[in-house]
């Protein structure tokens, strides 16, 4: 019995438009928030895995038809779904990520009770679960430095909750690594030899 | 490094320093803003782009270029235009039927061709005409940005005319870029390049589409503006960089003396001998034992006899 092959796609969910924001982004007297934080911002309550499942499957029959959607009925699953981070981890058969892959990169906006302007970056696939989870916390960890350097001076946060932290406390993490090539990355981890992003994978392993 | 060689350039745009910083986001390095010219061209040519942009929170590390698309009109003057090339970093072409653009791809001196795909194109590309353009430096543009925010007959016609292009250019001389007008019309890099690969382009000619094929426009329309005959350029002509004065914290007789033994020696001796000067814990050798021995006896001398 050979097993069925799965990708895992790493999703980040990124928010460019200022009038549809989640959370309220304070700083100090008068300044904007730094864009990386607007971009990356948490997700609304509403938002689930449930709700990315059927704008992917919607997005597969509009792009693709009943084929493509058939296609990936079977084997289409939202693993993971974080609202603090706007990240997801979506499982589809290896034969047919592509379809996935492009019905995402073809969304401009959640679906419709909440329909927020966002833009859907696939940041890895992956062959296995664990690899891309990996991932996603090696990117959040990232995220968190850059808006800490971003924010140099002592920024507030207030979420929805009335949670508030400083991000000055968090300053200990190390520094120094250049953020933006580790970012960037070789995005597919297959099981062969990684295709291309080659030079830059290795410049984000060193 | 990714490229994206098309963000619309409007004077007075609120939006585009956000759009700047989600591209940079997204992880591009290097944007070009467009300019687009339709029809006549005025009569004095000047860059409708400052040149440092009258914004103030751009992301550092991302690199812009300038650039502008002229409409190929039946009515253009061909003289002119390498009087628009100079005035810009980097020069495109939107031709709008198959005259203007065998024009383009044989005769006219551009860096970019970029067809409006989301129209319905009443003719074929030719592999003989675009291959003749890609041979003479000159790239094909696929702009994904219309179709993901217009209707779905723009996307209809996009995926169509792109599959045509991919297929007619047998994925040679092609590169990909937003033309998005809002900062959610832009994409990941490596979405933009799944979509070619669904459109018929293998996935590394993808990846060069995103990198080295917008590299070389930038590098070949620089080459034309500032070299020698399009051939010989100067990148660094040996000039040295400016030497910092040397810090003279001490204007004291023994300051002045201990520079004047450094000065003969190589940087990082300096460095070491002051940083053992200063900081006991650092173990010295003994070849430098002595000679701080030796060093202090000859000073004590000099100040006695001084």
């Amino acid at each position: 019995m050979v097993r069925i092959k799965h990708r895992y796609l790493l999703v980040n969910i990124l928010y460019p438009d200022p009038q549809t924001s989640n959370v309220r982004l304070t700083a100090k007297s008068g300044e904007e928030v730094f864009y990386t934080m607007q971009f990356r911002q948490p997700s609304s309550e509403k938002m689930d895995g449930k709700i990315l499942f059927r704008m992917i499957k919607d997005g597969v029959a509009e792009l693709f038809g009943d084929y493509g959607a058939g296609k990936i009925a079977g084997s289409l699953q939202v693993k993971y779904f974080s609202q603090a981070t706007s990240t997801a981890i979506v499982r589809v058969s290896r034969d047919h990520y592509r379809l996935v892959w492009s019905a995402l990169a073809f969304a401009t906006q959640l679906p419709q009770p909440l329909s927020q302007p966002c833009v859907i970056q696939v940041v890895r696939v992956s062959g296995t679960i664990r690899k891309a989870e990996e991932e996603a916390i090696r990117r959040a960890r990232i995220s968190i430095r850059r808006a800490q350097r971003a924010s140099k001076p002592a920024r507030t946060i207030v979420g929805t909750d009335g949670f508030s932290k400083t991000t000055d406390g968090f300053r200990r993490v190390q520094e120094g690594e250049d953020l933006n090539d580790s970012m960037l990355g070789g995005i597919e981890d297959t099981d062969g030899p990684s295709v291309a992003g080659e030079e830059s994978d290795g410049i984000l392993l060193s | 490094m990714f490229y994206d060689l098309n963000v619309p350039y409007h004077a007075g745009d609120a939006q585009l320093p956000r759009t700047l910083a989600f591209l940079s986001e997204l992880g591009y390095n290097v944007v070009a803003l467009n300019h687009t010219i339709v029809g006549k061209l005025p009569a004095q040519i000047t860059c409708a782009i400052p040149c440092p942009l009258p914004y103030k929170d751009l992301p550092p590390g991302l690199q812009i270029h300038r650039r502008v698309t002229l409409t190929l009109t039946e009515s253009y003057q061909n003289a002119r235009l390498t009087e628009l090339a100079r005035a810009y970093d980097v020069l495109a072409v939107r031709p709008i039927d198959e005259r203007t653009l065998q024009l383009a791809c044989s005769s006219l001196d551009c860096d970019i061709i970029s067809v409006d795909l989301t129209q319905r194109l009443p003719y074929y590309f030719k592999f003989k005409m675009l291959s003749e353009a890609v041979k003479s430096g000159k790239r094909l543009e696929i702009c994904y940005g219309q179709g993901l925010m217009s209707d779905s007959s723009a996307r209809r016609n996009l995926i169509s005319n792109a599959t045509q292009l991919i297929r007619a250019s047998r994925g040679r001389g092609l590169m990909i870029s937003s033309e998005a007008k809002a900062a959610v019309g832009c994409r990941g890099a490596w979405d933009a390049i799944n979509l070619a690969t669904i459109w018929g382009l293998s996935q590394e000619r993808g990846f060069e589409a995103m990198s080295k094929e917008p590299r070389s426009v930038i590098v070949t329309a620089q080459l034309k503006r500032t070299s020698y005959r399009g051939v010989i350029d100067v990148v660094y002509g040996g000039e040295k960089p400016e030497r910092k004065p040397v810090e003279q914290a001490k204007v004291n007789g023994k300051a002045k003396e201990k520079q004047a033994v450094h000065n003969g020696q190589k940087r990082k001796a300096q460095d070491d001998a002051e940083a053992g000067a200063e900081v006991s814990e650092i173990p010295l050798s003994k070849r430098e034992q002595k000679r701080r021995a030796k060093k202090a006896r000859t000073d004590g001398e000099g100040l006695q006899g001084g």
